[in-house]
C-alpha cells in the first residue's frame, strides 16, 4: 500500500441519533450517498433474487421433484429475471456511476442533484412495488400473486384472458416507475459528463469509466423509452380496451416482442458496458501499465453502442420473421463481436508485459475476461439463425446469458466493489476472505453454468417445472444446483466481509492501490464537496503526473 | 518504501476556500417519487391510493420548485482539514526511448485502407473463380457453390431441394454476392492492417498459414454456421479457394505503396487544414511537419 492511514487533526465526530442519520440519508442529494443507496438497494435485491434462483435450482435438482408448485415456479423465474435485470443489475451500475463519475471528472456533484435523488427513489419504489404484488395482487383478487408471465412478458400471456387479477399490472407498473427513474439517471450522467468536467479534462483525457458510462447512459435513453411506451400500451390494452397486442382483435403479439427486445438486447450492453469500464480502470492499475489503446477502446465502445441497437431481433429467430430479417440480424449480431473482441485484446494488451498484482479485484477481472469471452462465443453461435433455431428456448440459451450476466456483470461488480470499497468506506476489504469468496464463487459459477450448456444441447427446454428421469439431464441438473449453493456460500462470505471490514478493516488511506485517477486524490470517504480545490488536470492520469513529476 | 511527493494538505494550499456551498438536502424528490409511485399503485389497489399519490406528487412538485426558484437552496459546508498523500511505491518507471517531443507510434509505415480494399476485391475474384470452377468441374453447375454460400445467413437456402441447389435463384445469388463482397473487403482491410506487422515473408504467413488456420477453425464450427454448406462441402477445394484468396490478396496489398502512419498528427492536419501553429515547434526552432 502506498499509504496506511489518514489522520484528520482537529475533527471531532459527534454521535447522532439514528433518526437524524436516517433523515440525512432520505433527504440527501449528495451523489456519493445516492450512489451508496443504489448499491445497497441493489445488493438487497441480489440476495432476494439469489434466493429465488436457489429455490428454482432445488426444484430442478431431481426429476419429478415437487419442492414448489408449478404456479410458484412460474412466479419464481419471472421475479428472478425481472429483479436481477431491473432491480439489481441496473441500480448497482447506476450506483457506481453516481459515486464515481463526478469524482473521476473532478466535479463537486452530479449536474442535477435533486433529479438524482428523485431518480433513485423512483427506481427503489419500483422494486418495492413489484414485490408488493406478493401481498396486493393476491389479497384483492385471489387470482395469483406475483407476476408469472416471464421477464419478457410475451403477449398474449399478459392479456386479461390469460393473466387475470393484477399480477401482470404490478409488473408493468413497477417497470414503468423504475423506467422513469432510469431515464432520469441517464440524463443526469450525460449532462454531468458533458458539462461538469474540471479544467483541463478534455474528452480525450477523460477516464474510460466516464466515457463508457456516457455511452451506457445514451443507450439507456434509447432503450428504456420504447419499453416505457410498450408498458403504457399494455396498460391501455388491459384497462382501456386497447388491442395493441391482442391478436384476436387485430393486434400483434410480434409488436410486443419488437418493443421488448429493442429494449432487451441493448439492455445487456447497458449492463455490461459499465463492467467494461471497471475492467478498463482496474486492469491497468494492477498491471502497472497504462490502458492499451485508449482511443480504440473509446471508439469500440461507441461502436458497440451503435451496433447493439440493431441486433434485437436475434431473440426472435424462431417466431417466424422472414429470411431477410433473419439475415440482417445474424450479420449485425456477428458484427457486434468485432468491437467487443477489440476490447478484450486491449485488456490483454494492457496486462501483457505488466507487473501484475493478483489482488482480489484483479482476480475477478481476469475471470471476467475468460468468462465474457466464452459468453461472447456462445453468443456468436446463437446469433446464427440456423443454430439458434435448434437451440432457442433451451437451457443452452439460459447458460449463455447467465455466462454473460453472472460471469460478466456479477464478476465485474465484485471487482468494482473490492476496488472502490476503500474509497467508499475508508476501509479495505479483507484480502483472505476476498480470495475465499473469489475461488468459491468461481468454482460454483463454473460448476453451474459450464454444465448448464449440456442439458440445453441434450434438448432440455427452459422454464420447465420438472422433467422425466433418464433423459441424460438428471446428474447434470444435480451438479448445476450444487454449484448454485456453492455460489450462495461465497456470497455469504462476501456479505460477512463487507460488514466485518466496515468496522474492523484495515484503514485505506486516500490511495490504497497506488492508482492514477482523480477519485484517489481525495480522502476516503470523500468529503461532501469532493475536492477542496477543483483539480486542474493535464493528462489522462492526473495522479501519475503528481507521482512522477519527472515525466512532465 | 513509499516516496512522499507531497504532504501538503489540499485544504491548506493557496487559494483553497474555507467553506464550500453544496446543494441543500431536501425531501421533495422523495415525496414526489413516493407520490408518483402511489399514483400508479392506485390502479391496482384503490382509487384512494391514487388520489393520495396525486396530492403527494403535487406537493412534491411545488416543494421542489420552491427549492430551486427563485434561488437554489444551498448549504455551506466547512472545508475539513485533510491529509492527502499522493505517493507511490513504484518510483522506477520503464520507458521506451523515444524523441522527447513525441510519443511512439507504431508501426511507422502502413498500407492505406484502399490497399486492403483492392486486395480484398482481388482475392474475392480469385476465390470466386476457383469456387465456380469447382461448381462446373465437380458439381456440374456454377450456381451450386453460390447457393451453398448464401445459407450462412439466408434461411431460404436451407429449404432448397437437391435439384434446386444446381439452379439459379436471384435472391440467393444477390445475398451470396453481397456476403462474399463484404467479407472479402473486410478481410482485405484486415490484411492491409496486419501485413506490415509480418515483416518477413508476409505472403507465406498471411496468404498460406492464415487461410489454413482459418479453414481449420471453420472445419470445427461450419456445422453450426452453415449446416447446408457443411453437409456438401469439398474440403480440398474449399481450402484451395481460401489459400487463393490469401495469396492474391496478399500480393495485391504488398504491391501498394506504404504510407507513414498519421496518428501522431493533430486532427486538423489529418483533416487537411494547413495553418501555422498546429504543431508545436521542435527544439531547433523548425515547425513540425
Amino acid at each position: 500500500m502506498s499509504s496506511n492511514a489518514i489522520t484528520i487533526p482537529g475533527v471531532q465526530i459527534d454521535e447522532k441519533p439514528w433518526v437524524d442519520t436516517l433523515h440525512e440519508w432520505v433527504t440527501t442529494v449528495d451523489h456519493k450517498r445516492l450512489g451508496v443507496l443504489y448499491i445497497l438497494y441493489a445488493l438487497l435485491f441480489l440476495v432476494v433474487a439469489g434466493v429465488e434462483a436457489l429455490i428454482i435450482r432445488i426444484q430442478l435438482m431431481f426429476p419429478h421433484n415437487h419442492f414448489v408448485s408449478p404456479q410458484v415456479f412460474n412466479r419464481l423465474f419471472t421475479m428472478h429475471g425481472t429483479t436481477m435485470v431491473f432491480f439489481m443489475g441496473m441500480p448497482i451500475l447506476f450506483g457506481f456511476a453516481n459515486y464515481l463519475v463526478p469524482l473521476m471528472i473532478g466535479a463537486r456533484d452530479m449536474a442535477f442533484p435533486r433529479l438524482n435523488a428523485f431518480s433513485f427513489w423512483l427506481s427503489a419504489m419500483g422494486g418495492f412495488l413489484l414485490y408488493f404484488s406478493l401481498v396486493g395482487a393476491n389479497g384483492l383478487y385471489g387470482a395469483g400473486n406475483a407476476p408469472d408471465a416471464g421477464w419478457w412478458a410475451y403477449a398474449p400471456l399478459t392479456a386479461r384472458a390469460f393473466s387475470p387479477g393484477h399480477s401482470t399490472d404490478y409488473w408493468t407498473l413497477a417497470l414503468l416507475v423504475s423506467g422513469f427513474g432510469s431515464i432520469g439517471t441517464a440524463i443526469n450522467i450525460i449532462a454531468t459528463i458533458l458539462c461538469m468536467r474540471c479544467p483541463g479534462m478534455k474528452l480525450n483525457r477523460m477516464p474510460l469509466l466516464a466515457w463508457l458510462n456516457l455511452v451506457m447512459a445514451g443507450m439507456v435513453l434509447l432503450a428504456v423509452s420504447p419499453l416505457t411506451a410498450a408498458q403504457f400500451m399494455l396498460l391501455i390494452d388491459r384497462y382501456l380496451g386497447g388491442h395493441f397486442f391482442d391478436t384476436q382483435a387485430g393486434g400483434s403479439a410480434m409488436l410486443w416482442m419488437h418493443f421488448f427486445w429493442i429494449f432487451g438486447h441493448p439492455e445487456v450492453y447497458v449492463l455490461i458496458i459499465p463492467c467494461f469500464a471497471f475492467m478498463s480502470e482496474i486492469i491497468p492499475v494492477f498491471s502497472r501499465k497504462p490502458i492499451f489503446g485508449y482511443p480504440v477502446m473509446v471508439a469500440a465502445t461507441v461502436c458497440i453502442g451503435f451496433v447493439s441497437m440493431s441486433v434485437w431481433a436475434h431473440h426472435m429467430f424462431s417466431v417466424g420473421m422472414n429470411s431477410y430479417a433473419n439475415s440482417f440480424f445474424t450479420i449485425t449480431t456477428m458484427a457486434v463481436g468485432v468491437p467487443t473482441g477489440i476490447k478484450i485484446f486491449n485488456w490483454l494488451g494492457t496486462m501483457w508485459g505488466g507487473k501484475i498484482q493478483f489482488k482480489v479485484p484483479m482476480l475477478f477481472c481476469i475471470a471476467f475476461l475468460f468468462q465474457f469471452l466464452t459468453a461472447g462465443l456462445t453468443g456468436i453461435m446463437l446469433g446464427s439463425a440456423a443454430f439458434d433455431s435448434q437451440l432457442t428456448l433451451s437451457y443452452f440459451v439460459v447458460a449463455h446469458f447467465h455466462y454473460t450476466l453472472v460471469g460478466g456483470v456479477v464478476f465485474g461488480v465484485f471487482a468494482a466493489l473490492y476496488y472502490w470499497y476503500p474509497k467508499i468506506t475508508g476501509r479495505i476489504l479483507n484480502e483472505t476472505l476476498g480470495k475465499l469468496h473469489f475461488w468459491l464463487f468461481l468454482i460454483g459459477f463454473h460448476l453451474t453454468f459450464d454444465l448448464m450448456h449440456i442439458p440445453g444441447l441434450l434438448g432440455m427446454p427452459r422454464r420447465i417445472y420438472t422433467y422425466e428421469p433418464g433423459r441424460g439431464w438428471d446428474t447434470v441438473n444435480l451438479l448445476i444446483s450444487v454449484g448454485g449453493f456453492i455460489q450462495a456460500i461465497a456470497v455469504v462470505i462476501f456479505a460477512a466481509n463487507l460488514v466485518v471490514s466496515y468496522f474492523k478493516g484495515k484503514k485505506a488511506g486516500n490511495d490504497p492501490w497506488d492508482a492514477w485517477t482523480l477519485e484517489w486524490a481525495t480522502s476516503s470517504p470523500p468529503p461532501a464537496y469532493n475536492f477542496a480545490s477543483i483539480p486542474l488536470v493535464a493528462s489522462r492520469r492526473p495522479l501519475w503526473d503528481l507521482k512522477h513529476p519527472e515525466d512532465q | 518504501m513509499a516516496t512522499l511527493l507531497t504532504t501538503e494538505p489540499m485544504s491548506e494550499s493557496p487559494g483553497a476556500p474555507r467553506e464550500i456551498e453544496v446543494p441543500a438536502p431536501t425531501a421533495w424528490p422523495f415525496v414526489l417519487a413516493f407520490g408518483f409511485t402511489l399514483l400508479a399503485a392506485g390502479l391496482v389497489t384503490t382509487i384512494t391510493v391514487s388520489v393520495f399519490g396525486a396530492v403527494l406528487a403535487l406537493a412534491g412538485c411545488i416543494g421542489w420548485f420552491r427549492e430551486v426558484f427563485p434561488h437554489e437552496h444551498e448549504e455551506v459546508v466547512p472545508v475539513l482539514p485533510e491529509d492527502i498523500r499522493i505517493t507511490t511505491e513504484r518510483s522506477i518507471v520503464e520507458r521506451l526511448p523515444i524523441p522527447a517531443y513525441r510519443r511512439a507510434w507504431l508501426p511507422v509505415h502502413t498500407y492505406p485502407i484502399s490497399a486492403g480494399v483492392k486486395g480484398g476485391w482481388a482475392g474475392a475474384v480469385a476465390m470466386a473463380i476457383l469456387a465456380c470452377a469447382y461448381g462446373v468441374l465437380k458439381a456440374g453447375s456454377v450456381w451450386y457453390p453460390i447457393n451453398l454460400l448464401a445459407a450462412v445467413v439466408y434461411a431460404e437456402s436451407l429449404k432448397l431441394g437437391p435439384a434446386q441447389l444446381y439452379s439459379f435463384h436471384a435472391d440467393t445469388f444477390a445475398i451470396a454476392l453481397v456476403l462474399h463482397g463484404l467479407v472479402s473487403t473486410l478481410v482485405g482491410v484486415l490484411y492491409g492492417a496486419m501485413l506490415p506487422m509480418f515483416a518477413r515473408r508476409p505472403i507465406v504467413l498471411g496468404g498460406l498459414i492464415g487461410p489454413v488456420l482459418w479453414s481449420g477453425l471453420l472445419y470445427t464450427i461450419l456445422g453450426f454456421l452453415n449446416p447446408l454448406l457443411a453437409s456438401h462441402i469439398d474440403w480440398p477445394w474449399f481450402i484451395a479457394s481460401q489459400v487463393a484468396f490469401g495469396i492474391v490478396a496478399g500480393i495485391v496489398v504488398t504491391k501498394q505503396s506504404r504510407k507513414p502512419t498519421r496518428e501522431n498528427l493533430p486532427f486538423l492536419m489529418r483533416a487537411g487544414i494547413e495553418a501555422p501553429g498546429i504543431i508545436p515547434p521542435r527544439e531547433n526552432g523548425e515547425d513540425g511537419q
